[in-house]
């Protein structure tokens, strides 16, 4: 076993700086190579197109070295993970595989499996390597991965892997994988989506073995504390740049069935830029509720540290040295803070945990020009729901996967408007998004539009980007589509003076053209002739919208994103339509419009 | 066999090699004329010429072939003077190239821009039609609709029209309507179809190319049509061939009515030209290709003599750029060269690039202005590079402003000495270069300890055996055409025709009829090439066939080479799972044996194949004077390390490392502990692990 004090000691050899750079960069690329891996093999869209996964590596005593470009609501935490491995067993080796999908015990929700990786060198456990996927199907009592009503584990009904061996000498431990076999929709796609988690796994096995190898683990280690001790100081100089204060932030997620007030969160960060560090206290935040919203102690860190990154003006190595600067207080049986069995997290990784990304990047606005960001678009509506049903083109097969295809916005920054294919602050950007084609041809579905829609952005002096409309139903057979929607009576708010974006809303069209407003957490059944709807959230905007750049306001009228009335109206500039070259800008009257508010 | 004339125009300068009726190569450079792209040419052509001895008309009136090489496709859409172009879309789906594929670099940055489409908005479209999956029209083409779009666009200003529908691939016939309508209405616009461009599925690629392509039309036919006559003009009567993205080498007809197959050409010859050399110096089939210059390092592979190419070329950043979406030589390139500045960030870690010097300041050794470390000024302090004989002699070399650069911005603030900065930038700069190579090797299941590596480029050189030691290629290989590795790459070159048919079938229950009928298909259309080609050069006709195939539910394909462009016994279906298990245990760790294996993208691939030039042996080198000055290799000063002038060395001589060699274009290097062997040709073979005593 390993002796966790000896990566520690303070006494070691210096790395020198080259070697230190080198190995930084290689432990970057061997997470791209399992990430690789895993989007080429996946078996699910939600794997291999969209790339709802994330891989990472943790040393041997549990801290998080590198993740690449993981998203951050799977990888912050990936300790807790390999924590729980070392708890449960004590005969891991060589060969070993573990399955682990317990929020209980480190996981973000029943939905992510995760595939760890103890990886060895001369008998000595130094990494481990994780690949962690979203599934197609986790087995729950409803076909949908997010169970939003479920009020525990019980009425969930996902199968609970507590970090499980999976593999001994390399080979499947054959009565887990019967287990899942006989309880997830679709076994041959999670099979499948196993097998691609595992081929990452072992692929960063391969390669860190063959690092010690070239190396030696004595300089390996070193390296990792000289990295620790680098993204530390990184983070150090971020924080001691901001002023001492401490700020607030919060949010409140949409009504719910027996939550008409919806669910409050609330973070309250202390700066200390003296010790270059942050407190994050969530213990303010209520107790549990009756439902999947819960957040997993996983997922309540990481939104906590993504809220924090996110708005930093410079970017610093993600990992365990330069998270060790962010501390964060949570408490027991809070809906977002640790969960006792058997509170259901289903929904764990997306709804609240987006609130509380929103609030935590938005509170930094409190510290002035130039901090913080506004609100990123919320919700899983049907372009990113899961979808279900039989498959009539091909012998009436079962399918059901995640799709995502929608699109909604990001938020305004301080020097930037927001990124345009956002998705939700869990995905930042980051997720892929389907091909129309590639959905039709994998489900009997037809889309009817995908459609960025004008004057949905938050506006402000930098805008929120649009959000979007978009229509699908079934070609054949009825089509089950499960959905969480969010930022419907409280849209994305934007800060420093910029605006708030549109409600996110869901409505079904029936053959006969007339639209039906449809509840915003919930699975409809679509019949053929019908289609679901849903109009996304923008992001929300940063600085007042009449301090926007004309230029900028006039490209945004020509390109459809906001009309020339909103640009008059609410940005005070003038974009007039010259028969002859189309819209120009009024440089005069934008001047006047400008002036007279004042 | 007449002459055979390969011009490839970059930015700034133009290469020309020619072969003469022997075979025999001469190289020469000149300054790339914009205006007229003949001129410079003919002026490079001239000092080819000379050297030997026949006039240039005479040259050009008696070649059958000429190989042009262009990246003025490439620099069009950087510099944005591509046609304003209009595009056409199904409706509902406006934003396909608004949206892309999504995905982005840098989790937590918010402060990127982000990316603008290739179509603006307010120049795109919508046609009133649907087909779906199986290619069913769910709406009819409402022809009111493209009337509508057609008038907007010519309104609008457009000077090029792309037509994407979506499933156009399941059936084409809408789109084909368009074609004409717009023919009927606005005669003489130029028009690219998304089925016919790029047959694949996911729209916003194959919506990618068809953009790119209609961008282009009119300034290539024009920019093709003008070269044609000034070669007419100056007597030419044999074959104008382009050099494309697949490596190869199509004909001005087919090029006008594609150009985008001209996108990225630039980097595709590289690999052309080392096959030939790696083949006739080092006998070997499988080698990993770096090209390195002054400002990028592009690396591409050969495997069993087969160039390695990929679906996804990006111009510009991964997800930032636009994707062409066609079939290309894969090249990883890295923003990592000789200009490539080193800084210190807030943290205290030593950066190299992706900042250049460019040319002008350029490294601080050129004396122009540049303060900042660069690569080149690392290689001046550990003494690799002679200051007073820089290319040829051509260009002096500060060698204290070079120190002077190192030692204030990187050794004070690191706190080590000049030496050990100049060290660690060259080592760091390698270690993107490595990242870059494992990326197209070890990612893909490619160990490049199996590879020969061949360097090429100015900067080739100067770390080429230190990259092969690292990644345990046993061997490295500097050709003797290494400093114009391009154009040389022309002349080697075959007409190349990729036919790539769409058409589902799994080894679970196999359809030998339909995909018969595609084979057969693909095969009618590899004849009409033929029949088209018109060529008087001696060509050569070669086929082979391939299948891209993936698990159930997997959406990403593996390709499967097929023995034969047919599929008629059981045993050939079982040929096909077995090499495609292999494969993906090979590239993936896993392998899932027993399960059925989908076949999606049917390929046959025709090459012309062209006379070649040989490589011949160098004649009469004088003796070898050896000069002496201190380097460093492995933080070791090396006082009196040898200096060989590289023209002068016999063929047969063993040169042990350290030493370092001079040549024309490129300056090798050569760490102890390796050898370097002058090969007949005048290339170098190097061993990376080689010792006094074995």
């Amino acid at each position: 076993m390993p002796d966790p004090t000896d990566t520690r000691a303070r006494d070691r050899a210096p790395v020198d700086p080259v070697l230190l750079a080198v190995l930084a960069n290689r432990m970057d690329s061997i997470v791209r190579e399992m990430t690789n891996t895993l989007l080429r093999t996946g078996r699910s869209a939600i794997l291999n197109t969209a790339r709802d996964f994330s891989c990472s590596i943790v040393t041997a005593d549990d801290r998080l070295l590198s993740a690449a470009e993981g998203l951050p609501i799977h990888i912050v935490g990936s300790d807790l993970l390999t924590r729980s491995m070392q708890r449960f067993h004590d005969d891991i080796r060589e060969g070993d595989a573990f399955l682990h999908n317990d929020p209980y015990n480190g996981n973000t929700h029943h939905a992510d499996h995760t595939i760890l990786v103890p990886v060895f060198h001369d008998g000595v456990h130094l990494f481990t390597a994780v690949a962690k996927a979203h599934q197609a199907d986790c087995g729950n009592a409803e076909p949908t991965t997010y169970a939003a009503h479920a009020k525990d584990i019980y009425e969930e009904g996902a199968l609970n892997f507590p970090c499980v061996r999976v593999q001994r000498e390399h080979k499947n431990i054959d009565d887990i994988i019967r287990m899942c076999r006989q309880r997830i929709r679709v076994p041959d796609q999670w099979y499948g989506d196993y097998l691609a988690a595992l081929g990452a796994a072992r692929i960063g096995e391969r390669r860190l073995k063959e690092l010690v190898k070239r190396y030696g683990p004595e300089t390996i280690r070193n390296f990792c504390e000289e990295w620790f001790d680098y993204s530390e100081r990184r983070m150090v100089q971020q924080i001691s740049a901001l002023p001492a204060l401490t700020i607030s932030g919060s949010g409140v997620h949409d009504p719910l069935p027996g939550l008409p007030d919806g669910i409050p969160v609330t973070v309250e960060l202390t700066i200390k830029p003296d010790e270059g560090r942050i407190v994050a206290d969530l213990t303010q935040n209520i107790d549990a509720v009756p439902n999947g919203m819960n957040l997993s102690e996983a997922t309540a860190l990481s939104s906590v540290i993504i809220g924090i990154c996110n708005q930093l003006p410079t970017q610093v190595p993600h990992n365990d040295g330069s998270f060790r600067r962010i501390e964060v207080k949570l408490r027991e049986n809070s809906v977002a803070g640790i969960p006792r069995h058997p509170t259901s997290c289903s929904v764990a990784t997306t709804n609240v945990a987006d609130r509380l990304i929103n609030a935590t990047q938005a509170a930094f606005a409190q510290l002035g020009e130039g901090f913080g960001l506004a609100e990123g678009a919320l919700g899983q509506g049907p372009g990113f729901g899961v979808v279900s049903g039989r498959d009539t083109r091909s012998g009436d097969v079962p399918f059901i996967n995640q799709v995502y295809f929608a699109s909604s916005g990001g938020p305004g920054t301080p020097g930037e408007d927001g990124w345009l294919f956002y998705g939700i602050p869990v995905a930042a950007g980051l997720m892929f998004r389907d091909s129309v084609e590639v959905a039709e041809q994998k489900y009997p579905i037809l889309v009817d539009e995908i459609r960025l829609l004008a004057d949905t952005e938050g506006a402000g002096t930098f805008r929120g980007a649009p959000g979007a409309r978009v229509s699908f139903g079934p070609l054949e057979s009825p089509v089950t589509v499960a959905y969480t929607v969010d930022g419907n009576s409280r849209p994305p708010a934007g800060v420093r003076g910029g605006q708030a974006t549109v409600p996110h809303d869901v409505h079904l069209i029936h053959p006969d053209g007339s639209w039906q407003e449809l509840v915003t957490v919930g699975a409809v059944e679509v019949q053929p002739g019908q289609k679901i709807v849903s109009r996304t959230n923008g992001g929300g905007g940063y600085g007042p919208p009449e301090a926007r750049d004309p230029l900028r306001v006039l490209d945004d009228v020509r390109n459809g994103f906001v009309s020339a009335e909103r640009a008059r109206e609410v940005y005070r500039v003038a974009v007039v339509d010259d028969a002859a070259s189309g819209y120009v800008l009024s440089l005069a009257e934008t001047e006047r419009l400008r002036t007279s508010r004042r | 066999m007449g002459y055979r004339i390969a011009v490839d125009t970059g930015g700034t300068f133009t290469d020309v090699v020619v072969a003469d009726p022997h075979g025999h190569l001469f190289f020469s450079k000149g300054l790339t004329t914009p205006d007229r792209m003949f001129d410079g040419a003919l002026e490079a052509l001239k000092v080819a010429a000379e050297e030997i001895g026949v006039e240039v008309p005479r040259i050009i009136q008696d070649a059958d072939v000429f190989v042009y090489g262009t990246t003025r496709a490439t620099n069009a859409i950087i510099e944005k003077t591509t046609a304003t172009t209009a595009l056409f879309c199904t409706e509902g789906f406006p934003d396909v190239l608004t949206l892309r594929e999504g995905g982005k670099l840098q989790p937590f940055n918010f402060r990127l821009p982000y990316p603008q489409p290739y179509v603006p908005r307010h120049l795109t479209f919508e046609i009133r039609e649907r087909v779906d999956s199986q290619g069913n029209t769910l709406i009819a083409l409402q022809e009111d609709s493209v009337a509508h779009a057609i008038a907007a666009a010519r309104a609008a200003g457009a000077e090029a029209i792309a037509v994407s529908l979506l499933w156009s691939i399941a059936n084409p016939e809408h789109e084909q309507r368009v074609r004409h309508l717009i023919e009927e209405s606005w005669p003489g616009v130029p028009v690219t179809l998304s089925h016919q461009i790029n047959p694949t599925i996911r729209e916003y690629r194959r919506t990618s190319s068809t953009a790119i392509d209609a961008s282009l039309k009119p300034l290539m036919q024009a920019h093709l049509t003008a070269i044609e006559a000034d070669l007419a003009a100056a007597g030419f009567q044999g074959d104008l061939v382009v050099v494309t993205s697949a490596g190869g080498a199509l004909t001005v007809s087919e090029v006008v009515s594609r150009p985008l197959h001209t996108v990225s050409s630039g980097p595709s010859m590289a690999p052309v030209a080392a096959r030939a050399y790696a083949d006739h110096d080092a006998r070997t089939q499988n080698i990993l290709v770096c090209d390195a210059g002054g400002t990028s390092f592009d690396v591409s592979l050969v495997q069993d003599g087969q160039i390695k190419r990929t679906r996804e070329t990006w111009l510009g950043p991964k997800y930032q750029g636009h994707i062409t979406g066609l079939s290309s030589v894969e090249v990883t390139s890295i923003g990592s060269g000789g200009g490539s500045i080193a800084w210190i960030d807030d943290g205290g870690l030593l950066n190299v690039g992706p900042a250049s010097a460019g040319s002008v300041p350029g490294p601080a050794c050129y004396g122009r202005g540049g303060t900042e470390p660069t690569v080149t000024d690392a290689a001046v302090v550990v003494g690799y590079f002679n200051p007073d004989h820089f290319l040829d002699g051509r260009l002096a070399l500060d060698a204290d402003a070079a120190r002077e650069a190192i030692r204030s911005r990187v050794a004070e603030p690191l706190g080590i000495d000049e030496t050990a900065a100049a060290e660690a930038i060259l080592a760091l700069a390698n270690e993107a270069m490595i990242g870059a190579i494992r990326e197209i090797t070890v990612n893909q299941g490619v160990d490049p300890r199996e590879c020969t590596l061949v360097a090429g480029g100015g900067a080739g050189g100067l770390n080429a055996v230190y990259l092969g030691r690292e990644l345990g290629c046993p061997r490295v290989l500097i050709p003797a055409s290494a400093g114009a590795l391009s154009a040389c790459g022309a002349q080697f070159s075959d007409i190349i025709n990729d036919v790539t048919v769409s058409r589902f079938a799994t080894t679970a229950s196999f359809d030998h009829d339909s995909v018969n009928a595609v084979l057969e298909e693909i095969d009618e259309r590899m004849d009409e090439f033929v029949r088209n080609l018109n060529t008087r050069a001696d060509v050569a006709i070669d086929r082979e066939y391939s299948v891209e195939a993936r698990y159930p539910h997997q959406v990403w394909e593996l390709d499967v080479p097929l023995d034969r462009g047919r599929v008629e016994t059981e045993a050939e279906v079982a040929e096909i799972a077995a090499r495609f298990h292999d494969v993906h245990e090979r590239t993936f760790a896993v392998k899932e044996v027993g399960q059925a294996v989908e076949c999606q993208y049917w390929r046959g691939r025709l090459t012309a194949r062209l006379a070649k030039p040989r490589i011949h042996d160098r004649e009469g080198a004088g003796p070898s004077p050896v000069t002496h000055r201190p380097a460093v290799f492995d933080g070791a000063v090396v006082p009196e390390t040898p200096c060989y002038q590289g023209r002068t060395l016999p063929a047969g001589l063993s040169v042990p490392g350290p030493a370092i060699i001079e040549e024309p274009l490129t300056t090798i290097v050569i760490p102890p502990g390796t050898r370097a062997r002058v090969m007949p040709s005048g290339s170098y073979l190097v061993d990376t692990d080689w010792s006094d005593d074995a």
